[in-house]
């Protein structure tokens, strides 16, 4: 199967190997959560949700000198091509819930919030490939809109290597093509990885090149949420009558 | 910009599920034309003069005219996207052939992305098909081109679906069918390429009466798909690959997995249309409708002969015959264990371009020279094909190329149109200028950095020598032997370093990798490299440097191996010897010089090695190679004769045979999933049953349980016939399969073995200028050796295990191109020169038995009757594997010695035939 | 969620009582509705619906499967809700998992009739395409994104506006050669079925807190609640099925007059929903 046309030099879907699905941010979808968002990636949607930081609900996991952040991830039912029942705590759920913990605990100030918890619950609404990238995204927006102090933002992106072409973010089909399929999570400003996983072989070389784009498609993000938050911030602003 | 496409599907358990997917719409995608003042014209591939005019093609267009197409008279063609999809999934081939158009640099194709640009992209309508829909895309595409560039250049629609037509000029764009835009270009010869939709008015004026009137129905009519697929589903009928019997056309198998016997097919109505190749779906006949076959030399219709024909070197070339005889006295004759069917549907079409000629007739004399004429093709078990051209005087007694268009079940002969005329038999093709130009140019010598690279050993002091057939000019493997303090030899096998300058990725490599291997025909040579490379550049000549690859042993006086080594290296060669020569010097007591001692020193460790191979059980089975000497003015044959094998030919064989495995077990180390093999499965027991039946006529016990035991029965085969050996061994020879090369890491380690060899693991390393499945281990073993790195096409599993598919294919073709060439030249050669000789029997019929006869190196039918007449007077004994005349003691037994007459024949215009008769 | 003052619970007590609630509307007021339709384009159809804060998402899938030996000639429907964790950190895990069941059975139990399958607001009878092998399997997937009270109503309202977006391919189908086989099917690309929607129920859930029933609650009044009813009625007024939540026992004159409120309120929701459904398809159609 042809995933980079040899003739056009475009993808099935009509990018070319470097250009990135449309994204789509939204801050505020939850009004019960202290922070949530809404991110889209193509047609992967993921709404995140963050309580905190409130109280520890269970006294033995506290700890004494930060914070305590918890995170859950779940996939709708109707998420995906196929309905299927997803039982809550199954195998790929828990470990991308603690990939995004991870991820997200290594760029909040934790030790500004002692004894606290902070709660994380993503939902994947439509899954078309890149679900993780989307959910640390969301994950940045929702603690960001709930005023939870970061170092930084962290945005995540993958990229794959198809038809001896590097490919940004690929959708469900370039996915499940087996080809390999890097995953990168980048602090935007300090160009820090916090985040990296890859599935599949590839020979050295190509994975530096692999993993470039995808770090630049994280940059461009990152860009993206940005924007997305500033428009936020003149929107309380023009709401607080300043 | 984004849209959506979702449509539904079912997967393979039944279920449904709707499929959303995006579609982005660009705005950086350019028209393609050079003069165009908006676009970016840095990837236009249209003319640059605004003179010319830009031609659009419909679908149908593509798939049916794609000969047109092909000619360079049709340039500035804008092929759009969603015409090269729909192509794409309704014929792969036209697909491949149209892209090679698009990519080609010489033609002037360019692929408009219709589906992304903003301006043309189409949205489904409710109630609209999908046919429409993409009609009306081309539709929209067309408009967009001609408001877009119509200033300044004509843009034409070509299409021959009236509706498209008529929609397309109510919308404004000038549109035109293909017949009558190449009647506008005024070419004639344009014209016979254009297939003509098949509509009833076309007469056709033939032996049989067509008049529309009377045309019935002479086939059944193919079952639709989806019923095809149900009954395939619940086992009513069986899918294969037909089979058609080259000796007799109106015969053929189809081998399926549902039905543990072949299915015979006969007769041409049973036959339904189906060609040779074509996947089908068969039905069995009911029970009562199961005939017998007889293994006569004899068919129906058409009078279609065995042919003369080379001595056959595997199972493959072996011609197939229905079950053995039955006694003609007696009962009720047995069912015979092949069930009869037939098709009654065609699942997979296969058809190709064919090489014939012309059916001899009259000129026509009125229709505007338009004449309707019946091709045949060399290849006996395609059909007769029905084309129509208006250069009849032309192509009449010219071996030409006719592509097939259709065939419907009105209508006796498949339809079809010329495409080619070519000179001789074959079709060389000359290499492109884009392959041309990734050569070094000559004159060429090693450089300084060539021996800088560490890579690299410097070896040129070593006394390197070649061996090759007389006149050979691509030398690809030269040895040394060097005699060590330790009372061990050093032996080098020096292979020319091709991968050094075929680079993966590039014009030349994609050219090599798609031919394949050289071809051999009895005159020339169809390369698979460029003259210069194969000839010069990498040829290891004598007297010059050049760059090689060595494999390097330790051995001992009894030529054990005690160390390996492996290197790129720098040689000069300082002779290439022919054998002959070799031989000459080697039995030429009084010659004491460094290199006649070097080569007696390898000859004596290659027969230590030989020796030691037939003990492990490697076959020597007689392949009786015949050599023909042409005579340079008029190329005709001159002599031919049985090629000599000497032992200077089994001395170079066997250190190539040990470097190609010491090469095959180092690839293996390193890379255990995708390494390229060659392996030659052992023969089955139904292979084998036609040796054991003829041995066991003659009274000779022949052991199969294993190669070894094969080879010593084989030994042990001694008559007081001197022949008799080489006969035995002749058909076991028959026997046997193909070796084929495949992956690595397609096959469990216990499947790579070599029967022939009894090697348990072998590849091809040792003619990297002739075989591409060299240039590949050659890669493989830099890779392992850290020299390079290897390209990512090794870690593409399926890929690769379709390169192996494809070099098998091409090695096949080759040998038959070989073998076709042989006979060719056979027949020339006693075209004029009857001549009487002696022969061996190698099979019995019943109506007379096929020999062999060991000067010439062929076999072929020699009739005990007239065709036409009856069988009856000669009464075969299966079990003594003899034919007696009834009543008589005249008698024939198996590879009993007769004198046969052998003369050319031309029963047919155009089609000599080498008869062989008895000389009682 | 944090818990009530002394205060604040006098303050909607009170509130009710005088028919002037703490969000201004008054005892029978719907907070304002939003309706989308088509968000999941993978499912056949899908809605989603905003009750102030309560945000609710409802997809509608269709598979081909069997029908079942009991009732040859119809098709089968099943609905299932989760309360996706975002709504409220105390779903997580299984910690939704007891309200989630009962809002499917709560909505099973209005939409779907009893067991013999009579009575049910969708007829699950235009669902079956080859009797006794072949029909439409109708998976209805509710999630509740977020949480303010009055799941029910909301659930309700997106499953009716789900069902009129929902299309279903139209089938030929291709008989195998003996009676006795699985039939095949051959999907359409282009026809749709669509669902007749006007005979869905929707769902009226009346809250009491104190001496009067308030319609559309938010937590914090649920929270207050002494007892609720859901009524499940459809275009004609007539009832599909009701569930009575709370430990406080009602007076039977009581619950029939809760019933008639329910019934006049229903008819305000009902015309609501039907003109906001009307708009979408108008929309989408615009769009094609």
């Amino acid at each position: 199967m042809e995933y980079v046309d040899s003739l056009t030099g475009f993808r099935l879907d009509g990018r070319r190997p470097n250009d990135m699905r449309q994204i789509r941010g939204e801050i505020g979808v939850v009004a019960k959560a202290d922070g949530s968002a809404l991110f889209e990636m193509g047609n992967t949607k993921v709404i995140a949700a963050v309580y905190g930081p409130r109280e520890v609900q269970n006294k033995g996991q506290q700890i004494n000198n930060q914070a305590l952040v918890r995170c859950e991830y779940s996939m709708a039912n109707f998420s995906t091509g196929d309905r299927t029942r997803r039982p809550k705590g199954d195998r790929r759920s828990t470990e991308i819930s603690l990939v995004i913990r991870q991820t997200m605990e290594a760029c909040i100030l934790v030790h500004l919030m002692p004894r606290s918890q902070i709660d994380i619950f993503v939902q994947v609404l439509q899954a078309d490939g890149g679900t993780r990238s989307a959910c640390i995204n969301a994950a940045t927006l929702a603690l960001a809109d709930a005023g939870i102090p970061m170092r930084d933002l962290v945005t995540s992106c993958s990229a794959g290597y198809l038809s001896s072409t590097p490919l940004l973010d690929l959708n469900y089909v370039e996915d499940s093509a087996g080809g390999p399929d890097v995953t990168v999570g980048i602090l935007a400003k300090t160009d820090k990885v916090t985040l990296l996983q890859m599935d599949s072989k590839l020979p050295i070389d190509i994975f530096e090149n692999v993993m470039q784009l995808a770090i630049e498609g994280c940059k461009a993000i990152a860009q993206y949420i940005r924007e997305v938050l500033l428009e936020n911030t003149k929107l309380l602003e023009s709401r607080k009558g300043l | 910009m984004l849209q959506s496409k979702s449509f539904a599907k079912k997967t393979k358990q039944g279920r449904v599920i709707k499929v959303v997917r995006e579609h982005y719409l660009r705005d950086d995608i350019y028209c393609g034309a050079t003069f165009c003042k908006v676009c970016d014209t840095s990837a236009a591939r249209l003319s640059a003069s605004a003179s010319a005019t830009i031609l659009i093609v419909d679908t149908n267009v593509v798939l049916n005219q794609i000969d047109l197409l092909e000619n360079p008279k049709i340039d500035d063609v804008v092929v759009l996207s969603v015409v090269l999809e729909e192509v794409r999934h309704k014929n792969l081939s036209v697909y491949n052939r149209v892209k090679a158009l698009c990519t080609n640099p010489l033609r002037k194709f360019f692929v408009f992305s219709n589906e992304h640009h903003r301006d043309t992209y189409v949205k489904d309508m409710i109630g609209e098909s999908p046919n429409d829909r993409n009609d009306r895309a081309i539709r929209v595409a067309a408009r967009w081109y001609q408001i877009h560039l119509g200033e300044s250049t004509q843009i034409l629609l070509i299409t021959n679906d009236r509706e498209n037509k008529k929609r397309a000029t109510e919308e404004g764009i000038s549109a035109e069918t293909v017949e009558s835009y190449v009647k506008s270009l005024g070419k004639p010869d344009l014209l016979d390429l254009v297939v003509l939709s098949s509509s009833v008015d076309v007469p056709m004026e033939d032996v049989e009466d067509l008049r529309p009137s009377k045309k019935k129905i002479i086939y059944s009519e193919h079952k639709p798909m989806s019923e095809v697929t149900s009954g395939l589903l619940h086992g009513i009928y069986h899918q294969g690959k037909l089979r058609v019997n080259r000796y007799n056309p109106f015969e053929a198998y189809v081998g399926s997995e549902s039905i543990s016997e072949e299915i015979v097919i006969c007769g041409r109505a049973n036959m339904n249309r189906a060609f040779h190749g074509d996947i089908v779906a068969v039905e069995l006949l009911p029970q009562d409708q199961w005939r017998d076959g007889k293994s006569l030399i004899i068919d129906d219709d058409d009078d279609d002969e065995e042919e003369v024909h080379l001595v056959p070197n595997s199972a493959d070339d072996v011609p197939r015959f229905e079950n053995p005889v039955q006694p003609t006295s007696g009962s009720s004759p047995p069912v015979s264990s092949h069930p009869p069917g037939r098709v009654v549907g065609i699942i997979k079409r296969n058809w190709h371009s064919y090489c014939g000629s012309l059916d001899p007739m009259p000129m026509p004399a009125g229709n505007a020279g338009v004449a309707h004429a019946l091709f045949a093709s060399k290849d006996r078990r395609i059909p007769k094909i029905r084309i129509q051209t208006r250069q009849l005087g032309n192509l009449l007694d010219k071996r030409i190329i006719v592509a097939v268009d259709s065939w419907d079940c009105l209508s006796r002969y498949p339809s079809g149109h010329y495409v080619l005329l070519i000179e001789n038999d074959i079709n060389s093709r000359p290499f492109s200028s884009q392959v041309l130009a990734c050569l070094p140019p000559l004159p060429w010598s090693l450089s300084l950095e060539d021996l800088a690279n560490s890579n690299r050993e410097d070896l040129r002091h070593l006394r390197v020598f070649s061996v090759d057939p007389p006149g050979c000019r691509d030398i690809d493997d030269a040895l040394h032997c060097k005699p060590l303090g330790n009372g061990n030899f050093e032996v080098g096998v020096h292979i020319a370093d091709v991968t050094n300058f075929v680079l993966p990725g590039t014009p030349l490599d994609e050219e090599a990798s798609q031919r394949g291997t050289s071809v051999y025909l009895v005159e020339r040579r169809i390369d698979m490299l460029p003259k210069s490379l194969t000839e010069d550049i990498c040829s290891l000549c004598s007297d010059v440097e050049r760059l090689s690859f060595s494999v390097i042993w330790e051995l001992t006086p009894d030529a054990n191996i005690v160390s390996t080594r492996y290197t790129k290296s720098a040689i000069k060669s300082c002779a290439a010897l022919s054998y002959v020569e070799a031989q000459a010097r080697m039995d030429d007591s009084r010659l004491m010089d460094p290199l006649t001692t070097d080569l007696r020193n390898l000859n004596s460790l290659a027969k230590i090695m030989r020796l030691r191979r037939i003990k492990r059980g490697a076959l020597t089975l007689a392949s009786p190679e015949v050599k023909f000497q042409i005579d340079t003015e008029t190329h005709d044959p001159l002599d031919i004769g049985m090629y000599q094998i000497r032992e200077a030919n089994q001395m170079i064989e066997e250190f190539m045979l040990a470097a190609n495995i010491s090469v095959a077990e180092k690839i293996l180390k390193h890379f255990s999933l995708c390494s390229l093999l060659r392996r030659h499965p052992s023969p089955t027991k139904e292979m084998l049953e036609p040796l054991l039946r003829t041995a066991a006529a003659v009274g000779l016990d022949l052991d199969v349980s294993s190669s070894k035991a094969l080879a010593d029965s084989l030994d042990r085969a001694v008559g007081d016939d001197p022949y008799f050996n080489k006969l035995i061994r002749i058909l076991a020879t028959r026997c046997m399969t193909q070796a084929i090369y495949f992956s690595s890491g397609d096959l469990s380690p216990s499947e790579f073995s070599h029967y022939g060899l009894a090697a348990p693991i072998y590849t091809h390393f040792t003619s990297p200028i002739r075989r591409y499945a060299d240039v590949i281990v050659h890669r493989l073993l830099a890779a392992a050796l850290g020299i390079s790195r290897l390209p990512p096409i090794f870690m593409d599993g399926p890929q690769l295990t379709s390169i192996a598919d494809n070099l098998n294919y091409r090695h096949r073709n080759a040998q038959m191109a070989s073998r076709a060439s042989v006979e060719l030249h056979t027949v020339i050669f006693f075209r004029n020169r009857p001549t009487d000789t002696e022969a061996r029997i190698l099979k019995i019929k019943s109506n007379g038995f096929i020999v062999f006869v060991p000067k010439f190196g062929i076999e072929g039918p020699v009739y005990l009757v007239a065709k036409d007449k009856g069988s009856s007077d000669w009464v075969v004994d299966e079990a003594h594997q003899k034919v007696t005349k009834a009543g008589t003691k005249i008698t024939y037994g198996i590879l009993q010695t007769v004198r046969i007459h052998m003369e050319v024949v031309e029963p047919q215009p155009n089609r000599p035939k080498l008869q062989l008769t008895l000389i009682i | 969620m944090v818990g009530l003052s002394l205060g604040e619970k006098q303050f909607i007590h009170g509130g009710i009582a005088e028919d002037l609630r703490t969000d201004g509307r008054k005892r029978l007021h719907y907070r304002p509705i939003s309706i989308e339709t088509g968000v999941i384009p993978q499912a056949n159809g899908s809605a989603r619906v905003r009750l102030g804060a309560t945000d609710v998402i409802v997809s509608i899938k269709a598979e081909l499967g069997k029908p079942s030996s009991l009732q040859p000639d119809k098709g089968k429907v099943a609905i299932f809700v989760d309360c996706s964790s975002t709504a409220a950190p105390m779903f997580e895990g299984r910690g939704g998992e007891e309200l989630s069941s009962e809002l499917s059975v709560a909505l099973q139990r209005c939409l779907l009739g009893g067991k013999s399958g009579a009575g049910a607001g969708i007829d699950p009878s235009s669902l079956v395409i080859v009797e006794g092998k072949v029909c439409w399997d109708l998976y209805i997937d509710g999630l509740v994104v977020s949480s303010d009270g009055n799941l029910l109503d909301a659930l309700g309202a997106a499953i009716k506006v789900a069902l009129s977006n929902t299309g279903i391919p139209k089938v030929t189908v291709i008989l195998g050669p003996s009676p006795n086989d699985q039939p095949d099917v051959d999907l359409s690309d282009e026809e749709f079925l669509q669902f007749d929607t006007t005979g869905v129920p929707v769902i009226v859930t009346l809250t009491k807190v104190g001496r009067h029933y308030i319609a559309d609650a938010t937590l914090e009044e649920e929270s207050q609640m002494s007892s609720a009813m859901s009524v499940s009625l459809n275009r004609h007024g007539h009832i599909c099925g009701l569930t009575k939540r709370g430990g406080a026992g009602l007076d039977p004159s009581v619950v029939l007059d809760m019933i008639s409120v329910a019934q006049h309120v229903g008819e305000q929701l009902m015309s609501m929903l039907d003109s906001e459904i009307a708009a979408a398809e108008a929309a989408a159609a615009q769009e094609q």
